[in-house]
């Protein structure tokens, strides 16, 4: 163990030896158990296992359900990123709370008196360029994640349908691209893209189908696109995520995933020929 | 000279020093206030209201109204006039701005002393996060259950948006109000602020700023969150307008306050303290007051568009017309993401402070924790458009935000590495202010961890907009920054009131506030999972599990934070009496005597050393030390430059 | 040193204590650099905003185009706008930026006079002169609102170019009370010796003002 990396003040240059020589973390004297490096160990383990436990089983079990690949997708994200905070976020606890368990007088709380000093420990190079590379490492693990899963989230396929959803105070009212057919109602094709082109009459919205994982505010006077891609039969909400006045919070509506089958059906239900149907569910833009 | 007259504040001046400031305090403010006032309201009423601009335009000028002439009658202007007129003070004037003879109505007037004015942002903090906090209750109680019917759809967003940016003005100086100015100048060893006359005026600025936020409740409220996005709030009721004039005022203040901490630290340190011999939380205090100089202009910009839009029909955000909402989210967002970093560096600074004298050790890696707090400062500056990923503004900038927010992660942790590495090894005095360190240490993991996830650009299109963000922001801002702050105001409190904290009821009201912070913001981590948006009044029953946690938990944090309120005013008029050092930490602030003298120092300090010599000389040496004192040999400080 | 041996060293001018006036520049002059740099973002923005608006030109409505008596816009408070505007004269608002540059370099000229030791009746004269053009172009700028073809209600463009104006006067009202008090002070003797900075500060303060506007002129006649 070097003591070349530690940073001492002025006033103790000849003790450096000295100081090198309690800093060591791996404290070669003594049984393992007495270590602290050990005992950080302990604790960084037990918080570790409590957080992946965690990040395994709770997030799944409170997202309230998942209808499009995008969702399965913030699902799996939020799992992982859990998994990986849990062993990062313990080694700052264990670090702490060993600090406490192992080097606090007891009784201090009430003295007066403060205890001996400790450690001169001005700084350890080795321990703070490892904290940096990993830190690094861990950025440009989550930046690429991240960038993967929006760059597939992003690429709009051929076969899409695009409806057009405008926002305005307070209702969500969706028209079913060429059909021309406007509806409150959100009603989509099972396994098949769907591009919203979504905007707003008044004031900036937020278009939040929920269980679909994705969102794009509504804006007046400009269109923003967003691309989901439901899995799933069933319902899902549509919510307003961006606060838009006196009733925000009641605008929302429940939207369906039906079969292709349901889909023509309903458009047809709506008014729409059989012909404009087709265009628009064939047409490749 | 006897000992008396050693100390300026005993000097007895003449019955016309001071001039007009003798006449002049919060009373003859507050009636010069609501007198322009009611001259604005008859000006925009009579003479401007023809011209079909409406009632924003009455409100918006009483509010200019107010403000101007609050600040007159303060005496915040004698200042400019004496200059102009070139009546300049004399030495007597000068003893009597700074309070000199005025007994606990110092308090009350535009007094240059610092330290009053720490006191003054003291007592205002603790007021704003009582006016924040009672709206706070009212919110939680309101979502206790999901169609509850106490307050309309109108009041509540109201509540919601004045909750929010009250918040955020006392988040922002609850740290560098009473403690930059308190404690900082005395920390460098210096006689006051560089500019004592603008500090009390950065304080005044921000009482005349309170009561048109405060007074929008009566106008209709604000319906567009803290963040006002246009062009919802160009549309608002006049308390809209109200709130903008609140943020054009308080902007100077903070801008003012920033410049003061900067010039004061470059310029006026002691003999011998170089910048590397400066706390950690003096950096932190300059980075921050650097930081907001950036960011404030642009809240100016922002909002002062958003008044001529509504007062006189521009239209910088109306698309109809040529404007476009994006713009003032942008131009919002560049002021708002460093601004959470002028609240987050003064309290993390002063948790280093404590990380060193609590642990008996110097701070882990000087050089790192300083070189951290300027790359949060400066990579702060290139992240805004993350709280933009869903607006479709431009998603091609999506992942160079997500690149830059991300590596925020990289100094941050740095900074967590340099306070559990002041812990390590150290010798820990389990005192209140330690506890409040841990409390951040644990807080804000959760609340850097979680703004991760908002940071992963398709995760955050599930997490924008709901209140996972809310939990989020509330566990840096609340369970990190103010944590910060109460641990701050535990530590200086012997310095500042002379007497010790009642640690007993102390530690109880910090056990209280911890699970109350955990449980309030668990369960709103628990709502923003199952889907619940930000600010609605009412909500899916699916939700109320999670909200009646959350409220439960509300309820027992304000119980705790009542207790610490508590727990200060009683310690503060009937606590045991406190010596100079009673941490027995080496920075200059705790080796001049408690009462502060009016100059701080009767000896100018000469510094040899910095302030974190734990285990490199005796207890109860400092910063002025001469020379190491051998280990196991106690000096209290007799040596020169020392009382 | 004691303080008697300070107090002699120099007036004491503001605040602060026993420090001489050298120290209470440089501490003036760091401030106002300070504060001249947050001016400065806001400007940034000003900027930002009129090329954001401009390159937008969100529903052709940057002049006023996309309006016609076929197609009459409304404003946001239900005023038809039927004609889309012209452009503001720019002799007036490049005269209002040539009057405030005259006023800084009058100041700048006191400045120079006062270092070098110039009587109050060399320093008085080019303030009163500062003083005079500042007020004539804060008139012009006024009535420049009078005399525009537009008003705010008529699209981004107009907005942003009342918005400068707005901004201009701001500012200058700033250099006005500079300028006021320079006068003032200079005229009884105030200017003299080691208080030359004040003019310095003064000067640093206009000359900002005078280039900012400027630029906002140039881009506000020539980048409409």
């Amino acid at each position: 163990m070097s003591s070349e990396n530690i940073e001492i003040d002025e006033f103790h240059e000849g003790k450096r030896e000295e100081i090198a020589k309690q800093v060591d973390p791996f404290f070669k004297g003594g049984p393992i158990w007495k270590r602290p490096f050990f005992g950080v160990f302990i604790i960084w383990s037990f918080m570790t296992l409590v957080g992946v436990l965690i990040g395994l089983f709770v997030p799944v079990h409170v997202l309230n359900g998942s209808s499009s690949s995008q969702q399965d997708s913030v699902k799996l994200t939020i799992v992982v990123f859990t998994v990986i905070a849990a062993p990062v976020s313990a080694v700052v606890y264990g670090i702490a709370a060993y600090s406490l368990f192992k080097w606090n007088k007891r009784g201090s709380g009430k003295s007066d008196t403060p205890p001996e000093d400790g450690l001169a420990l001005r700084g350890h190079g080795p321990a703070t360029v490892i904290w940096l590379s990993i830190s690094v490492v861990l950025v440009v693990i989550l930046l690429f994640w991240g960038m993967m899963v929006l760059s597939s989230e992003q690429t709009q396929q051929g076969d899409a349908i695009r409806l057009q959803v405008v926002g305005q105070q307070w209702v969500w009212t969706f028209q079913y691209g060429s059909t021309k057919i406007t509806s409150t109602q959100l009603v989509l094709p099972v396994d098949r893209q769907v591009v919203f082109e979504v905007s707003s009459k008044d004031v900036t919205h937020g278009f939040w189908p929920v269980q679909l994982g994705v969102q794009v505010d509504a804006n007046p006077g400009f269109s923003t696109t967003i691309a989901a891609s439901p899995n799933k039969l069933g319902k899902f909400d549509v919510r307003c995520s961006q606060l838009c006045g006196l009733e925000h919070a009641y605008m929302q509506t429940t939207g369906r995933v039906v079969t292709e089958k349901q889909f023509e059906h309903w458009l047809a239900q709506k008014g729409a020929s059989p012909k404009t149907i087709k265009t628009f569910t064939t047409d490749a833009k | 000279m006897t000992s008396t007259e050693v100390y300026l504040e005993n000097t007895v001046l003449g019955p016309k020093a001071g001039g007009l400031y003798r006449h002049q305090n919060f009373g003859t403010g507050l009636i010069s206030g609501i007198v322009f006032g009611f001259i604005g309201w008859l000006i925009g009423q009579e003479l401007l209201q023809g011209s079909n601009w409406g009632s924003d335009m009455t409100v918006t000028v009483t509010c200019v109204g107010w403000v101007i002439g609050f600040l007159f009658g303060m005496g915040a202007f004698n200042a400019v006039g004496r200059w102009i007129l070139g009546r300049d003070e004399d030495h007597e004037d000068q003893l009597y701005g700074a309070g000199v003879g005025q007994g606990w109505k110092r308090y009350f007037k535009f007094c240059t002393d610092h330290k009053v004015v720490g006191i003054q942002y003291l007592v205002l903090v603790m007021t704003l996060f009582g006016a924040g906090g009672a709206m706070a209750m009212m919110i939680r109680t309101q979502l206790l259950s999901p169609h509850m019917n106490w307050l309309s759809p109108q009041s509540y967003n109201a509540l919601v948006s004045i909750h929010g940016m009250v918040m955020i003005i006392a988040t922002i100086i609850m740290v560098s109000g009473p403690f930059a100015n308190f404690i900082m100048p005395i920390m460098i060893g210096a006689k006051d602020m560089a500019f004592p006359r603008l500090n009390a005026l950065s304080f005044w600025v921000v009482v005349a700023a309170v009561p048109p936020i405060l007074g929008s409740f009566f106008v209709g409220g604000v319906d567009s969150g803290w963040t006002t996005y246009a062009p919802l709030s160009v549309q608002s009721f006049p308390g809209q307008d109200m709130f903008a004039i609140t943020i054009c005022t308080f902007v100077v203040s903070v801008t003012v306050a920033g410049i003061n901490t900067l010039v004061t630290v470059i310029t006026m340190r002691a003999k011998g303290m170089t910048m590397g011999r400066l706390p950690i939380f003096v950096w932190g205090s300059i980075i921050a007051g650097g930081l907001g100089l950036y960011a404030m202009p642009a809240f100016l910009m922002a909002q002062s568009a958003l008044i001529t839009d509504r007062v006189v029909g521009t239209s910088m955000y109306a698309p109809a017309q040529g404007g476009a909402g994006w713009l003032y989210e942008n131009c919002f967002w560049v002021m708002g993401h460093p601004e959470v970093y002028v609240i987050l560096l003064p309290a993390a600074g002063a948790l280093v402070e404590i990380a060193s004298t609590f642990a008996r050790k110097p701070v882990f890696s000087y050089k790192a924790m300083v070189g951290a707090m300027m790359a949060i400062a400066g990579l702060g500056i290139m992240v805004w458009a993350h709280h933009m990923f869903t607006t479709g503004w431009a998603p091609t900038l999506a992942n160079p935000f997500m690149l830059t927010t991300e590596l925020i992660s990289i100094p941050t942790g740095v900074l967590f590495l340099c306070m559990v590495g002041t812990i390590w090894r150290g010798n820990i005095w389990a005192r209140l202010p330690m506890y409040f360190l841990y409390l951040f240490l644990w807080n804000f993991i959760i609340g850097g961890v979680t703004g991760i996830y908002l940071s992963d650009v398709p995760a955050d299109q599930y997490f924008h907009g709901n209140m996972f963000v809310t939990a989020h922001f509330h566990f840096t801002l609340l369970g990190g920054a103010m944590v910060g702050a109460a641990g701050a105001v535990c530590y200086w409190f012997p310095k500042v009131s002379g007497r010790m904290l009642n640690e007993r009821v102390g530690k109880w009201a910090f056990w209280i506030i911890a699970i109350g912070i955990q449980v309030t913001y668990y369960g709103q981590f628990l709502e923003g999972f199952q889907g619940m948006p930000r600010r609605v009044v009412n909500y899916n029953p699916l939700f109320q599990p999670a909200n009646i946690m959350s409220s439960v938990g509300a309820y027992t944090l304000m119980t705790g934070w009542l207790i610490l309120l508590y727990a200060i005013v009683h310690s503060w008029r009937n606590g045991v009496k406190a010596g100079p050092n009673p941490w027995h930490a080496k920075s200059l602030e705790w080796q001049t005597e408690t009462p502060v003298p009016l100059e701080n120092f009767l000896v100018d300090p000469v510094v040899i050393r910095d302030p974190y010599g734990y285990g490199e000389e005796a207890t109860d040496t400092s910063q002025l030390t001469p020379e190491p004192v051998g280990a196991g040999s106690v000096s209290l400080g007799n040596e020169e430059g020392v009382l | 040193m004691s303080t008697t041996e300070i107090s002699e060293a120099g007036q004491h001018e503001g605040g602060g204590h026993h420090e001489s006036p050298r120290e209470r520049h440089k501490k003036e002059h760091m401030a106002l650099w300070l504060f001249i740099g947050g001016d400065a973002v806001f400007f940034a923005l000003e900027i930002f905003f009129w090329f954001y608006l401009r390159t937008l030109n969100v529903n052709g409505m940057w002049l006023g185009n996309a309006c016609s008596k076929l197609n009459p816009c409304t404003d946001g408070l239900g005023n038809p706008i039927t004609a889309p505007i012209s452009e503001a004269n720019g002799l007036y608002t490049m005269g209002v930026a040539a009057l405030i540059i005259v006023s800084a370099i009058f100041i700048w000229q006191a400045e120079i006079q006062a270092r070098s030791g110039a009587h109050r009746k060399a320093t008085t004269p080019l303030l009163g002169l500062a003083l005079v053009f500042c007020l004539v172009a804060i008139g012009l700028q006024i009535y420049q609102f009078q005399v525009l073809p537009f008003t705010t209600i008529d699209g981004a463009y107009a907005s942003l170019f009342e918005f400068f104006m707005g901004s201009n006067l701001a500012h200058f009202l700033l250099v006005l009370v500079i300028a006021v008090g320079l006068f003032n002070r200079s005229r009884i003797g105030k200017l003299e010796h080691s208080n030359w900075y004040q003019a310095h500060l003064g000067r640093l303060w206009s000359v900002w003002v005078a280039a900012s506007a400027t630029v906002l002129a140039l881009i506000a006649t020539f980048l409409a």
